[in-house]
């Protein structure tokens, strides 16, 4: 599941140099936490006037070939035309922090807003490579969608030197793909930030209603469009008749265990209750008096 | 008279000092009755909502799933704004064991402070507004969190709320964050640490009566809005043979996972309802066992009490002297009450249990009745 907005760059494997005999594995792709972007969005708006965008620190876990990114946290660094500065004493202290809660989290690369990569970019990502070394840290630009003619969307970067004697300004970015990877379990969390009124009191049965719902509509619309090409006012398409056939054609035949499912889940329905009431009771009872 | 007199001149030499410029006195203008709503210095507005923001949504369920216990706790930062408490960050604290006790407490103490003055550098909240716990299968009612939470009533301003996320709802498609204050009653009883028997009478406390509930609503600000809505909007492949499975990709796709029929949690939540009641019989087994001994010791106090009047009142009729009358609390220790708050809170537990398995089950009764509805067909 792509994230950028489109965009046809292929992808390029080269193989590290081997001149120091040692293989760096170098990520070809890159998981996200909503979380991590989250805090990025949000390091981005609490950015002060002077700054155009703003930096910090990735932590995450990498596997052999994926670099799963887990969580953000902003670090102060200030740009100007001259020279650009990046605070390390906070960045080591915010991760010894972090360190602590999650101690399975090291760093991976690090992020910034907007898209351009420049020098500066460069600089800070040779920083970020010695501190990730040996392996290699990965860079990821996220576009908030608040500037002219650039959608939002995050891209994905690793670097490799570049030109004839490899100066730590000089560097290309080489793009790897990446994607918004979350549990299942976390799924309804998101959800509720989708939905346009979120209040958190929905009991099961709402989200049973609106789930069940949205099924019936898309149930409607496809009823729709069948009945439009059998009356021949729609050219039927092959492929989405053949899918539809094969979706909707397997049936669930079984209702043998149905009636022993029922009985159980109403057998629970009334345990339930009788434990409330007899726990309402005994707590009204502690209150009487032992003369 | 050379001195005074040259004294006199001296003075008279000197310039006059002059008088000391009036500090101009410090008007105190009242604050303007529009602001009156934001500056609220006193904390006089009540609470009435907690508004949580999308990015401590997305932290506290990162955290509470990957903690793989319901120890998972953190603390959160804000702002409260007319009567609406806004939650604007969050962050995890470290585990802390249960043993050594003292250091754990302290470096804990140590991190919140290093966390709050780093968060500070970077422009974001640095007040704290109360705490986030994960919970399993509703059952939160335990003593940590109650202490935990008494604490911060008193330090902060409008008293903490304790956020409450329960892990096993969300994973069934209903993500619940619920915000909890502790009721001033209890807070009344919990100062006096006067549990026994008499005292909850007197405050009249059950269970339900420890926590009130305050209404929560998350917002999500614009970017942040915009910015999901870009992810889940789904993009068209341009592959014109797509097969009509793939065609259309997203990077947030739509789930339906709370349509599935299914029994697995019901199982779950029935052990723990067996193991709640048990706890409960176990505390009030102590508890009655202490308060037959209290009464013990109290009958053998009175009947020594009773045995001395009497033989005083014997002595007394021969003339003799009186013994005197001893102290009868020096003789026999009574020991005092035990505390009823653990009962309370695993009844508490108990009922907690109860209405999550009451609500699976009824879920599960709809989707099997609509299982059986369509299948008909």
């Amino acid at each position: 599941m792509p994230m950028r907005s489109s965009s046809s760059a292929a992808y390029i494997q080269s193989t590290p140099p081997s001149s120091n005999g040692v293989p760096s594995t170098r990520p070809t792709s890159l998981t996200i936490h909503p979380s991590a972007l989250f805090s990025i969005l949000d390091h981005y708006l609490r950015r002060t006037d002077a700054q155009h965008r703003v930096i910090g620190t990735l932590l995450g876990t990498r596997t052999d070939s994926t670099v799963d990114v887990k969580s953000a946290f902003a670090v102060l660094h200030s740009e100007t035309d001259e020279q650009v500065a990046v605070d390390m004493d906070y960045h080591r202290a915010m991760y010894d922090l972090c360190a602590r809660v999650r101690p399975n989290e090291t760093i991976v690369g690090w992020y910034s807003t907007g898209s351009d990569l420049n020098t500066y970019s460069a600089l800070i990502q040779n920083f970020y490579s010695q501190e990730t070394a040996p392996n290699q840290a990965v860079h990821v630009a996220l576009d908030t969608g608040t500037e002219e003619g650039k959608g939002a969307g995050v891209k994905a970067y690793v670097s490799s030197p570049v030109g004839i004697f490899p100066k730590p300004e000089n560097c290309v970015f080489v793009p790897i793909p990446c994607e918004l990877r979350f549990h299942e379990a976390e799924r309804s969390g998101l959800d509720l930030l989708l939905s346009p009124n979120p209040s958190s009191n929905q009991t099961d049965l709402d989200v049973l209603a609106s789930s069940l719902t949205d099924v019936q509509n898309m149930l409607n619309r496809v009823l729709a469009y069948v009945q439009s090409v059998l009356r021949g006012e729609v050219v039927g398409d092959k492929a989405v008749g053949r899918y539809l056939m094969d979706v909707l054609g397997t049936g669930v035949e079984e209702d043998g265990g149905w009636t022993a499912g029922l009985q159980d889940t109403l057998m629970i329905t009334y345990l339930a209750n009788l434990v409330r009431s007899q726990a309402e009771v005994s707590a009204r009872l502690a209150l009487t008096t032992a003369a | 008279m050379a001195a005074p007199s040259m004294a006199a001149a001296l003075a008279a030499s000197l310039p006059a000092p002059q008088a000391a410029p009036t500090p101009a006195a410090p008007t105190y203008e009242a604050i303007p009755a529009s602001m009156s709503k934001a500056i609220d210095i006193e904390a006089e507005i009540p609470l009435t909502c907690v508004q949580l923001d999308g990015i401590v949504i997305t932290k506290i369920l990162k955290h509470s799933r990957e903690a793989f216990s319901t120890t998972a706790h953190g603390l959160l930062l804000g702002l409260d704004l007319d009567g609406i408490l806004e939650v604007s960050n969050s962050f995890a604290l470290p585990n802390h064991n249960s043993d050594d006790d003292e250091k754990a407490t302290k470096s804990i103490a140590r991190y919140q402070q290093s966390m709050l003055r780093s968060l500070k550098e970077v422009q974001g909240d640095d007040n704290v507004v109360g705490f986030y716990q994960a919970t399993s299968l509703g059952a939160f009612f335990n003593q940590s969190l109650i202490d935990t939470q008494a604490i911060h009533q008193d330090r902060l301003r409008h008293g903490g709320v304790v956020v409450v996320h329960d892990i096993s709802q969300t994973a069934r498609g209903n993500a619940s964050f619920r915000a909890f204050k502790l009721t001033p009653a209890f807070m009344d009883a919990y100062r006096r640490a006067n549990f026994s028997t008499a005292g909850m009478i007197s405050h009249r406390l059950t269970f339900a009566s420890i926590l009130e509930e305050i209404p929560l609503r998350v917002r999500t600000n614009a970017l942040l809005s915009s910015y999901l809505n870009t992810l889940a909007t789904p993009s068209t492949s341009t592959f014109s043979g797509a097969h009509p499975g793939v065609a259309t990709t997203s990077a947030l796709p739509p789930s339906y996972s709370v349509l599935d029929i299914g029994n697995m949690g019901l199982t779950k939540n029935l052990e723990q309802v067996a193991e709640a009641i048990d706890n409960y019989r176990t505390e009030e087994g102590n508890v009655a066992y202490l308060s037959r001994q209290i009464a013990r010791e109290k009958l053998r106090a009175e009947t020594y009490v009773a045995k001395r009047k009497e033989e005083n009142a014997r002595r007394v009729a021969q003339g003799l002297n009186a013994l005197p009358e001893e102290d009868v609390s020096r003789l026999f220790r009574i020991p005092p009450e035990p505390s009823r708050l653990e009962s309370m809170l695993l009844l508490g537990q108990v009922d907690a249990y109860a209405k999550s398995l009451e609500s699976n089950a009824g879920t599960g009764l709809v989707k099997m009745y609509a299982a059986k509805a369509s299948s008909g067909v």
